[in-house]
């Protein structure tokens, strides 16, 4: 190490003074807000007052009792959960082929095109996947001029499309978090059963596919977690129908300004995606060789 | 096993109708900004530019790009500021609780951006009552909130670059009898360099594309580009937004260009 000779004191006032400002901002705009809201998510709401003070579990229970509230609960976790599933079928192959593509050159590209649409957020996303499946989008114009459709099907403002959308969003997580579970399992193992006379595809489900399993868990955790905090695609490809957590929790904090409330959604929403991303921390962070 | 096997074959098959799957769809919005007609039909009747020219003519999406840019910028440019100092200590000098200040610095990544954005906006208004500090619609309040996104961007490739690059030149140095700042800017800096510029990229497009924090953040006459889109989008679907989509496709595609030739992006999750 570079600065090891420093004395210890002087050390750790000086990496204090170098991490201190991150640490601190971090602190201010991102948990005080977070304890903030948690605070708020056992208030009571008063269309006057924005804070009453009492403590209450009363927002919790309403949002697992009251029918409506416990509706946007389901509807969310059948959504993540069904595009999950699609997105790991999806994933997985395609993971599988860039961590064992032989030419770097174009394992580089495939990078790059899994990482772009990650990139480009979900406004753009959604809006193409509206053009797409529009009553005179290209699906629908595609499937009448081949005459497998009479008129146009309505694809869009649908739980399928939906999905369709969400599986779109999250496959570049997917993709990249099991790309690099994959990479990590030695190809001698492959070679090993191939050599045993076992065919490419027995070999993935025999061999590649137990040892990726741990990633494989651990990509899906935090794919539903994104699932459930999905925002744009369920307002825009899911129409004012389509109830799911992101948009409810905007419209009870922005709209509705019930911030207790509102609250206690978000803070569902952050436990249960925090549970989710220590659980696939762990699962990736295990080593099984 | 043979090359050219029909499994091997139908396997890549496979692989790339996942990508068209991918990819397909922002094929056709960037075909549809061209379309010559009013209301989108497939195939079009003809093709024209007129539609970036419409697009940047009308307020919402000129301002919202702009402001886009700006607020990216300026998050970018706080990020880079707290960011490498940060990444240097952890990746550099052993103190305690160095594992659990790493945590905390990418943390913001991990919190729901629904979440982050909801808390920060409650956060602003009762900061405003009890100070009189207005942050919630405000460019300040909308570029501190984006700083946050954009900091685990800069952490996660500044430390992977730090860890990578090779420290003998900087014991080097230090035994030649430079001090800690001579060493940073001498010799660790121009190192890490494409890290630092893969970073900035990183978190530039964090930030510009980002939706979700912002909706909460933004005031009347001041939305980002992609919350302009989405208001569009609410109530009409026409070429108008293909185009304005197909801008943002090229500008975070050329980022995403640009910070490959620094840094791999394996390298960047």
């Amino acid at each position: 190490m570079a600065m090891i000779q420093a004395p210890g004191q002087e050390r750790h006032l000086r990496s204090g003074s170098l991490v201190l400002p991150a640490l601190f901002f971090v602190a201010v705009f991102l948990f005080a807000p977070l304890a903030l809201i948690l605070r708020y998510s056992f208030d009571r709401y008063d269309p006057l007052t924005l804070m009453q003070g009492v403590f209450t579990v009363e927002n919790y229970v309403k949002a697992v009792t009251d029918p409506f509230y416990r509706n946007v609960l389901l509807t969310t976790g059948n959504i993540s959960a069904l595009s999950t599933l699609v997105v790991m079928l999806l994933a997985f192959p395609v993971a599988y082929y860039i961590s064992r593509v032989e030419s770097p050159r174009l394992r580089g590209w495939l990078m790059i095109l899994t990482v772009l649409p990650l990139l480009l957020g979900n406004a753009v996303r959604s809006a193409a996947w509206m053009i797409v499946m529009g009553t005179n989008g290209v699906a629908n114009s595609f499937l009448q001029a081949i005459g497998l459709i009479a008129e146009p099907i309505k694809i869009l403002y649908t739980p399928t499309a939906v999905v369709i959308a969400l599986v779109s969003v999250l496959l570049p997580f997917a993709v990249i978090t099991l790309q690099s579970v994959m990479d990590s399992i030695p190809t001698s193992l492959e070679e090993a059963s191939k050599s045993l006379g076992h065919s490419p595809l027995r070999t993935v489900v025999s061999v590649v596919l137990p040892l990726a399993m741990p990633g494989v868990a651990a990509s899906a955790a935090i794919c539903f977690a994104l699932a459930m905090n999905a925002y744009a695609t369920p307002v825009l490809i899911g129409g004012p129908t389509m109830q799911m957590m992101g948009p409810v929790v905007y419209g009870e904090i922005a709209k509705a300004n019930n911030w207790p409330f509102g609250s206690t959604l978000a803070g569902i929403l952050m436990a249960v995606t925090l549970i989710l991303t220590i659980l696939s921390t762990r699962l990736l962070s295990r080593r099984y060789f | 096993m043979p090359r050219f096997s029909p499994g091997r074959y139908a396997f890549s098959l496979l692989v790339a109708l996942i990508f068209v799957f991918l990819l397909g769809p922002l094929l056709v919005i960037i075909w549809a900004s061209f379309f010559a007609d009013k209301i989108l039909v497939f195939p079009p009747s003809g093709y024209t530019l007129n539609w970036f020219v419409r697009a940047w003519g009308m307020d919402e999406f000129a301002d919202g790009f702009l402001l886009s840019l700006q607020v990216a910028a300026f998050a970018t440019v706080i990020s880079l500021a707290l960011g490498v100092p940060a990444a240097l200590a952890i990746e550099r000098f052993s103190f305690p609780g160095r594992e659990t200040i790493r945590q905390c610095l990418l943390s913001p990544m991990y919190v729901p951006a629904i979440v982050a954005g909801a808390a920060v906006y409650i956060y602003y208004i009762q900061v405003e009552i009890l100070s009189g500090f207005q942050l919630a619609s405000t460019f300040t309040g909308l570029v501190l909130a984006h700083s946050l996104i954009a900091l685990p961007w800069t952490m996660r490739l500044v430390c992977a670059s730090l860890v990578t690059a090779n420290t003998t030149s900087e014991e080097a140095a230090r035994s030649l009898g430079a001090n800690a700042i001579q060493t940073f800017f001498l010799v660790t800096l121009p190192i890490i360099r494409p890290g630092i510029i893969a970073s900035a990229m990183f978190s530039f497009i964090a930030s510009f594309s980002d939706l979700e924090k912002s909706l909460f953040l933004i005031g009347p006459g001041k939305t980002t580009l992609p919350i302009a889109i989405v208001n569009y989008l609410e109530w009409s679907l026409d070429p108008t937004i293909s185009a304005v989509a197909t801008v943002q496709i090229f500008i975070i595609g050329a980022g995403l260009l640009i910070s490959d030739r620094f840094v791999k992006l394996g390298k960047a999750f």
